[in-house]
């Protein structure tokens, strides 16, 4: 997607269980959800 | 990572008062306790500074609701301006404000006014002159074309429906060769299509 949007460089940081102890820990857990950073840049 | 990314059938304007309601609720009453993280635990796990944090007004930083940190793909450079997408009660857009300093500018976008309420509240306190604050949407970014060195957002994107129509936005806004470093969530199963049309899972 981000290249299609007129990106490039992509670069992806570290993820982490962002939900983990939360009250939505187990419905963010069933889709393996995980916080992230990423940047990009601009063509 | 590559996959097909489709728009979400549901109401956007249902949708963006549902998360407003959360939002505002995050604003008013951090204390009341969300599905999410929020507040000073929430900034040491995303691994933010300790100092950096404590020059926060508490206001901003109770209501911080972040799922990354933005700061981390590396910071910002002096005179860079800045547009902060779901800035929230300011977290990232006061500590952008500082990196950019007096000769950079940070416009903070949110689409909830008790937000951006305390994120204008919070820069009088720091006495931060470089940050202006406006309503809107991601997906309609009120700034104009190519004005833009940096987009920083902090999971704001994963609440919107079209995930594409954003980018196209933050690619419009972007000068070019310009960059942007956002924090968000993924997921790594598939979330059935039907899960994601169920508008009342969006907002928790």
């Amino acid at each position: 997607m981000l290249k299609n949007t007129g990106f490039t460089n992509v670069r992806w940081g570290e993820q982490v269980d962002v939900f983990s102890g939360s009250k939505h820990e187990s419905a963010a857990a069933e889709f393996d959800t995980r916080g992230v950073t990423f940047s990009a840049v601009k063509v | 990572m590559s996959t097909e990314v489709r728009p979400a059938a549901v109401d956007t304007n249902e949708l963006r008062a549902q998360i407003s309601e959360k939002y505002t609720e995050v604003a008013l009453t951090p204390e009341k306790g969300f599905h999410f993280h929020t507040g000073r635990p929430l900034a040491r796990m995303h691994e933010y500074d300790d100092a950096v944090v404590d020059a926060l007004p508490l206001g901003v930083v109770e209501s911080f609701a972040g799922t990354g940190n933005p700061f981390s793909l590396g910071d910002l450079k002096p005179g860079e301006t800045v547009l902060d997408i779901g800035c929230g009660a300011g977290f990232d857009t006061l500590i952008a404000a500082q990196q950019v300093g007096p000769g950079g500018r940070v416009v903070a976008v949110d689409m909830t006014p008790e937000m951006l309420e305390k994120a204008e509240r919070g820069a009088r306190e720091m006495g931060l002159t470089n940050v202006e604050c406006r309503k809107g949407y991601a997906e309609e970014l009120p700034a104009e074309d190519e004005t833009v060195d940096v987009v920083i957002s902090n999971g704001v994107i994963n609440l919107c429906p079209d995930k594409i129509a954003v980018m196209a936005e933050v690619h419009r806004v972007l000068k070019p060769g310009a960059r942007f470093q956002i924090a968000d969530i993924i997921v790594h199963k598939e979330v059935p299509q039907g899960a994601k049309d169920d508008i009342d899972l969006w907002s928790g």
